[in-house]
């Protein structure tokens, strides 16, 4: 059989190296070559996506690589890859947005490209790591080796406090994975000698271990997240990077945050999770409302959508802990269309920056006028990010806060959300798509070209595609939400 | 045959025979042709210390002496200091061109570094003594080895004095030990514990001490580290890497020996004195380098935080099987690093002329191949995944856990995550920062060291199981 997780973490990681030597001679073989394996491996990805939905057992570990031992003498410690319905929307959503990334970059990024296409391909095969390892010092491995490309990427292609956001965002992660770490050492210690995930979601974990294990976890799997008081890092991240650098940033590594609170909160520390979930969802709650507000008053269009970010995976954050089957399905499902729908806003205000020469929200006037192809995405992008039910963010919002009232009818509170949302998106439309022209002159903008007008409207596709066939990916995650749940009536 | 017989032969001829070259050759060859037969020499040590390993791990007699035993706890720790020892070799061959008495700098090399291997195999508290002034004196040597360098001198006296003090303390707590015990030999002490009367409880106290501060200031820990940032910074940078990648690393070896086999039976309370000391130097050596301005201060200070989580495994050493394989494991990990660390320095220092942090910026595109590999090092240095140095913090914090020392593992943790800061901030200036542009010249004999370091970095990081393995083994031989 052949390893086709192995392939899609490591042949890009390989790849990686290739780009930067033919980058070295010619740019552009180097952007063809990165495009042509980040597309073979959505490719390999759509196929796994394709078989997990078709086997309809969505708890199911399905194309299972290991375990294998790493350090024979270290019991435990082993080489364990596999996919069910969780990670399988996440690694497609990673594997899309890849290629998108190459596609969007070519316009926007002109400096040292060999390393640039490097460094999005290192990304690219760890992160798919990060969402196929089954077991935590593996997954802990691919979680820090994220950090690297991502640290260069803001760093040496950001904008002008790129330094201060790179590191930033160097130690907050670092800072949250190390105590994380901690966590699996006093799980392997206390509870089984194993890091392995299957072999721990059997063993009986003490209540003590657990609730120790889910405080350290939560900070790691938190700074990712990011819930609020460990967001500080995101919107200078968000802000700073390049426009698809900050694609891959709320489109992929944020999800390996909410993907970390299933896997290892909610899967292994059962008992915990369901007595603290409230904590939990206080905090997820509290995220949701300090993103949305914060980012209603926000003058940067960038930083607008990066808060909008930390609001929308506040969903994800009150949908897991809810621990039923609306909540947790709902989570997965946000995930997957956060990714996309936050993609396109962050690509069009890099596409906004590079043709006005500005991203304050004041200053843009008249867009409609001026660059109509980017503002009527950027008017449709608005739409998937305050989840109008032409696109499937509506759906899995609507999931979440039905799992919420269901956990408790005071969670109805989080209805607000969704409309502080609609408000300052359309306020933001209103002040740079729909008002008039002020000075006429400038007019001589350019608006995208038909190649990114293409490539960005294939971010929308999988919003309408999921919003008439929802099917498509809930026939998975309702599976593996079921089972996850019935392991915590247990 | 005994392996510390044979390195003796091997290393020990050769550094006799060394200086020799001087009546022979003229003098722009005499350094090239010492270097070349130095590390012909350290090559084949290693191949011996390979070959003992590997092929012949369970035929080794458990102590053909009483003054040496032919372990693989000895193997292990000679083979990390002898591969330290030739690449800071290979990369003298440019760092030192053309300065004088470079033959006599080779054969002190190899002194030092036969001192090492034979601490490793000693398990006689007299041979020990010996040993560690074998491996002692030439480094005192090799620091003030720019003689027309003031800080160099400095560097030298103040090492010599510390290290003079340290012998004293040494040999004073071993003459203790065998005023208790009635005998030298680590082993016999063991059997000889049964006769130790209550009255020589403070006696023993005092042993400890004196053995731990002597050691210790080796070692490199916490308040015995004083000479440490002075001397790194004034000795020749290739010889930094010599002090903190190998003699630190035998101290380790003694440390293991005497505390762990020796010492137990005294019934002393050494854990919690480790510990204390271990939390100490992690989080002094990590403050301290966050503030320096200078790479060879910085590295210092950082190695003094390495020998802070390695004291974390003794600490630990008898409760859990975790902790000394865990020293064993950092002790060659943190070997490589380190002296990667240093010889980066060394490249830098003699084409920039500098050793100032600010001279780091923009290094990337100066010297690419250089900044390129240091990224891997600095990385393993801060204990990042899935470089060797991440896979060695992580068996010593499992270990402390194990052994009841969660406080410890926190601390270490919490200082592993604190030290990425001045690691990745020199990442940060090598790539971020705009520097000056001229290119400079790289030599190949760096590159080939360097890069050697970086595959044994990456290789061991991604394959850890080996060298695990060795460590463990060595570790359950120990008795």
């Amino acid at each position: 059989m052949i390893p086709i997780l192995s392939i899609m973490i490591f042949v890009p990681i390989i790849a990686a190296i290739l780009v930067y030597f033919i980058g070295r001679y010619s740019i552009k073989g180097a952007r063809i070559f990165a495009l042509i394996v980040s597309t073979i491996i959505l490719l390999f990805a759509l196929y796994s996506y394709a078989r997990v939905l078709e086997s309809g057992a969505g708890q199911d570990i399905l194309f299972e690589e290991g375990p294998w031992d790493w350090i024979p003498t270290f019991s435990g410690v082993d080489y364990h890859l596999g996919i069910d319905g969780l990670s399988a929307p996440l690694i497609l959503v990673s594997a899309f947005l890849t290629v998108l990334v190459v596609l969007g970059s070519w316009e926007l990024i002109q400096t040292r490209q060999g390393l640039y296409y490097a460094l999005i391909l290192l990304f690219a095969g760890s992160v798919i790591g990060v969402f196929t390892s089954l077991n935590l010092l593996l997954f802990y491995v691919f979680w820090e080796i994220v950090l690297i490309p991502m640290f260069f990427l803001i760093g040496i292609w950001g904008g002008s406090r790129r330094k201060y956001a790179s590191m930033k965002f160097l130690l907050f992660t670092y800072v949250g994975s190390i105590i994380m770490l901690l966590g699996f050492i006093i799980l392997y210690i206390f509870a089984a000698p194993t890091f392995d995930i299957k072999d721990l979601s059997i063993v009986q974990i003490p209540f003590w271990v657990q609730t120790i294990v889910s405080i350290a976890t939560f900070i790691g799997f938190g700074v990712k997240l990011p819930v609020v008081p460990f967001h500080t890092w995101l919107p200078d991240a968000h802000v700073e990077a390049p426009a698809p650098i900050s694609v891959l940033l709320a489109g992929v590594l944020l999800k390996m945050g909410g993907y970390g609170f299933i896997r290892v909160n909610v899967t292994l520390l059962p008992e915990a999770s369901a007595e603290y979930g409230w904590i939990f969802i206080i905090i997820g709650i509290f995220t949701m409302f300090y993103g949305a507000l914060v980012a209603l008053i926000q003058k940067d269009l960038k930083r607008m959508i990066a808060l909008t970010s930390i609001n929308h995976m506040g969903f994800v954050l009150l949908g897991i802990f809810t621990l039923n089957l609306y909540g947790i399905s709902g989570a997965i499902f946000q995930m997957f269309n956060h990714a996309v729908a936050i993609g396109l806003l962050f690509m069009l205000s890099g596409y906004i920056h590079e043709q006005t020469g500005t991203r304050e929200i004041p200053l843009l006037k008249g867009l409609k006028d001026k660059i109509p192809r980017t503002s009527t995405l950027l008017v449709l992008a608005s739409m998937a990010g305050m989840g109008v039910p032409i696109f499937a963010s509506f759906l899995s919002e609507y999931m979440v806060i039905l799992g919420a009232i269901y956990y408790d009818i005071r969670l109805a509170v989080s209805m607000l959300i969704p409309a502080i949302t609609v408000g300052y998106f359309l306020w933001m439309l209103r002040r740079t798509v729909m008002s008039p022209v002020e000075n006429k002159e400038s007019n001589h903008l350019h608006d995208i070209k038909t190649f990114s007008l293409i490539h960005l409207t294939l971010y929308l596709i999988p919003l309408v595609i999921l919003l008439i066939m929802p099917w498509l990916i809930l026939n998975m995650t309702d599976q593996f939400a079921e089972s996850l749940i019935s392991l915590i009536g247990r | 045959m005994d392996t510390p017989i044979l390195l003796i032969l091997i290393l020990g001829s050769t550094a006799l025979i060394i200086p020799a070259i001087n009546l022979i050759l003229k003098r722009e060859k005499q350094g090239k042709a010492a270097a070349v037969i130095s590390i012909i020499s350290l090559s084949l040590s290693l191949l011996l210390i390979i070959y003992q390993s590997v092929l012949t791990p369970l035929d080794l007699k458990p102590s053909s002496s009483l003054l040496f035993r032919n372990d693989l706890m000895g193997l292990f720790f000679a083979f990390s200091v002898i591969i330290v020892s030739l690449f800071v070799t290979i990369a003298s061959l440019d760092y030192m061109k053309n300065q004088p008495n470079e033959s006599v700098y080779y054969s002190l090399i190899l002194f030092t570094s036969l001192g090492m291997s034979l601490l490793a195999f000693s398990v006689d508290l007299i041979l020990i003594a010996v040993s560690w002034e074998l491996m002692s004196i030439p480094t005192y040597i090799l620091t003030g080895f720019k003689k027309q360098d003031s800080k160099s001198n400095e560097a030298a006296i103040k090492y010599f004095i510390m290290g003079s003090l340290s012998t004293g303390a040494i040999l004073y707590g071993i003459s203790l030990v065998y005023g208790m015990t009635g005998t030298t030999n680590l082993f016999r002490i063991v059997e000889e514990s049964g006769r130790i009367a209550n009255d020589f409880y403070p006696m023993g106290i005092l042993a400890m001490l004196l053995l731990v501060a002597g050691f210790g200031m080796k070692m490199s820990i916490v308040p015995f580290h004083a000479w440490i940032p002075d001397t790194y910074e004034g000795a020749p940078t290739t010889i930094s890497a010599l002090l903190s990648a190998g003699t630190k690393k035998s101290a380790f070896v003694i440390a293991i020996r005497v505390f762990v086999i020796a010492l137990p039976v005294l019934q002393l309370d050494w854990q919690l004195t480790f510990a204390i000391l271990s939390l100490l130097s992690m989080t002094f050596g990590n403050i301290a380098a966050l503030t320096q301005k200078k790479i060879t201060r910085m590295l210092a200070y950082s190695s003094i935080a390495q020998a802070g989580y390695m004291l974390i495994g003794l600490t630990v050493a008898l409760k859990s099987d975790f902790g000394l394989t865990g020293v064993l494991f950092h002790v060659f990990t943190h070997a490589i690093m380190q002296t990667g660390a240093f010889l980066v320095a060394a490249v830098v220092a003699k084409n920039i002329g500098s050793v100032d942090l600010d001279s780091y910026k923009g290094l990337g595109s100066r010297m690419p191949f250089t900044s390129f590999t240091f990224i891997f090092i600095l990385l393993a240095l801060a204990g990042v995944p899935p470089l060797n140095g991440f896979w060695s913090k992580l068996v010593l914090f499992t270990g402390a856990i194990d052994g009841g020392f969660t406080w410890l593992a926190i601390a270490g943790l919490l200082n592993s995550a604190f030290s990425v800061g001045y690691y990745a901030w020199i990442i940060k200036r090598m790539y971020l920062d705009e520097g000056e542009i001229t290119k400079v010249n790289e030599s190949s004999i760096f590159k080939v060291v360097l890069i050697s370091i970086t595959i044994i970095i990456v290789i061991t990081g991604i394959f850890p199981g080996p060298i695990y393995e060795f460590a463990r083994l060595a570790v359950a031989n120990l008795n």
